[in-house]
């Protein structure tokens, strides 16, 4: 990670030299807002910055808090519960979630109940339980089982999918924060948002946004298009590469 | 996954399939899943996997005229309409989210079945052999039984010196298709005794016959999963190669020094651990009832 941090000091500099910004503005970057999967692929850890600017009277000498919220492309989900059905464990419930986050991470100063009181956060629609997670019925969209909601989000969290409140940000300067972003290595691929919110005294005094792209690279990214593009020839390509696989592993086996 | 661990894995089993004379896709597929490959993926790749593993194989024994084509064609022609309909079974349960269920249900069964069969009758061979008794073998006239020959659409395999009802071979192909579909093996275990005790084959084709039946039908179950699932993951199946390869090589070279009667109790017994294994995780309740699935990652948006 040399050249990363390389990256990130230099960021950092950058983001120092910015004269006195305009009232609460706000500046974010990251270290790397494109990010490749490739099959040796075991997760990316990113270096987001920020700066707050001030007005003319010195807010800066006044604390300020900051959450960050990284969301992943949504994609449908279905959670599963199993029972005992005859000795055995079975799957048999099942709710649909038709847009889950496949990524979700709330990083934060302090505890978040420390900033702010949870209906400011919940009408900026931050921490997992204040999405609008929405279930499929079969014949209609309907508030889901708060059971499964809370399985869907242990299980990502277990995966290291759903991260509320795991990563600190950390205050450098006294205009200048930053936190790690962890995107583990089973990250779905797509766009991502990465928002941060400015708290002051309880409530929100500045926003800001930008993206990131995650995708597969090169060979893994053709693998992956021709699978599902073309999955019929894929089929077949697989059992040509394996029967010339086979028949070099024959000759090479014998000498 | 880490490259190396696949690479071990590969070995282990080619070792073991080496030492025992078996195709290994009824160890290799539980050992995925036991590794956290997702039970269908497994399955999958693993029928790829075993199309590569008998290309050597067929090569060798069509060398020495060890494959009867028409006797192997009648095969794979179950076989193709078994593996479509085993792909077919394995597609709706996965929509279902039963399909790791089947998986796990069908090994417990099979392998509980084989082993146990297996280890019955080694026990007692090793027992005879201790007494000094040796039984007699029946002519092969006799051991052929009288309702065989009583099923219609006669067909001449001269290769296998057989005129049998054409219904025979097309059933146990397809009984072998559906289970290279839903299973992820090769079949031969099943095969091998069928050709044997209910079509009468004569030993010297059994083994080539078998194994090219195994490659035309985990070639279309490879294809049928890739339309279907999109489970076949090509790199996996390539990984597992080598060490399958050199492991089979080295098991060979032990097995021949063992004894047929203990290698195949040694055999059961594995196969039993397998089971056992498979049946506890069934039975147990799981730390985690609940589970979660991407959809996309299902082919539902294709």
């Amino acid at each position: 990670m040399t050249l990363g941090k390389a990256i990130a000091r230099l960021l950092l500099l950058a983001l120092m030299l910015v004269p006195a910004l305009p009232a609460r503005a706000l500046v974010t970057d990251l270290s790397n807002k494109r990010i490749e999967i490739r099959y040796s692929f075991s997760g990316a850890e990113l270096i987001l910055f920020g700066a707050v600017g001030s007005t003319n009277i010195d807010v800066r000498q006044e604390d300020y808090d900051v959450v960050i919220v990284v969301r992943g492309p949504e994609s449908a989900a279905v959670v599963r519960k199993k029972d005992r059905v005859g000795g055995i464990w079975v799957n048999t419930d099942n709710m649909r979630f038709p847009s889950a986050p496949g990524y979700y991470a709330v990083a934060a100063t302090r505890p978040l109940k420390e900033i702010a009181n949870p209906v400011a956060f919940a009408s900026y629609g931050i921490g997992f339980h204040n999405l609008p997670l929405v279930a499929d019925s079969g014949n209609g969209l309907m508030m889901p089982d708060p059971d499964f909601r809370e399985a869907l989000f242990r299980l990502r969290s277990g995966e290291g999918l759903y991260r509320q409140e795991v990563d600190e940000v950390a205050i450098i300067g006294q205009g200048l924060f930053r936190t790690n972003v962890h995107l583990p290595a089973n990250v779905p691929v797509g766009e991502f948002i990465v928002e941060t919110f400015i708290f002051q005294h309880g409530s929100m005094r500045s926003r800001n946004r930008i993206a990131l792209t995650v995708d597969k690279e090169g060979f893994e990214r053709a693998a992956y298009n021709f699978a599902h593009g073309y999955p019929f020839w894929y089929g077949i390509t697989a059992v040509f590469v394996a029967l010339a696989a086979g028949w070099l592993a024959g000759v090479l086996g014998r000498k | 996954m880490n490259i190396f661990l696949v690479i071990g894995m590969g070995a282990a089993v080619g070792f073991l399939s080496g030492i025992f004379g078996v195709g290994g896709g009824f160890l290799m597929t539980p050992l995925l899943i036991f590794a956290g490959v997702p039970p269908a993926v497994a399955v999958a790749t693993q029928s790829n996997q075993i199309t590569a593993a008998s290309v050597s194989g067929v090569i060798a024994h069509w060398r020495r005229q060890g494959v009867d084509v028409k006797m192997g064609a009648v095969l794979i022609a179950g076989g193709a309409v078994g593996a479509f309909i085993g792909a077919e079974i394995f597609t709706l349960l996965r929509a279902q989210g039963q399909v790791d269920l089947m998986i796990s249900l069908a090994y417990v069964v099979f392998l509980g079945l084989i082993g146990g069969l297996m280890f019955w009758e080694s026990m007692r061979a090793i027992m005879r052999q201790r007494r000094g008794i040796v039984p007699p073998r029946k002519p092969r006239d006799e051991r052929h039984k009288a309702w065989i020959h009583a099923l219609p659409f006669k067909m001449r395999f001269r290769k296998s010196r057989l005129y049998i009802s054409v219904l025979l071979p097309l059933v146990i192909g397809f009984f072998v298709g559906v289970l290279s579909a839903i299973m992820g093996v090769g079949g031969g275990f099943v095969m091998v005794p069928a050709m044997i005790y209910i079509l009468n084959m004569p030993t010297n084709v059994v083994i080539g016959t078998s194994l090219l039946q195994i490659i035309f039908v985990t070639a279309l179950t490879t294809i049928f999963h890739s339309v279907n699932t999109q489970t076949v993951d090509i790199f996996l199946a390539i990984l597992l190669l080598p060490g399958a390869v050199i492991g089979a090589q080295l098991g060979v070279r032990i097995g021949l020094k063992l004894k047929a009667e203990q290698l195949r109790a040694l055999l059961a017994l594995m196969v039993l651990l397998v089971c056992a294994k498979m049946a506890v995780a069934l039975m147990v309740e799981p730390p985690e009832l609940y589970s979660v699935t991407d959809l996309e990652v299902m082919g539902e948006q294709h």
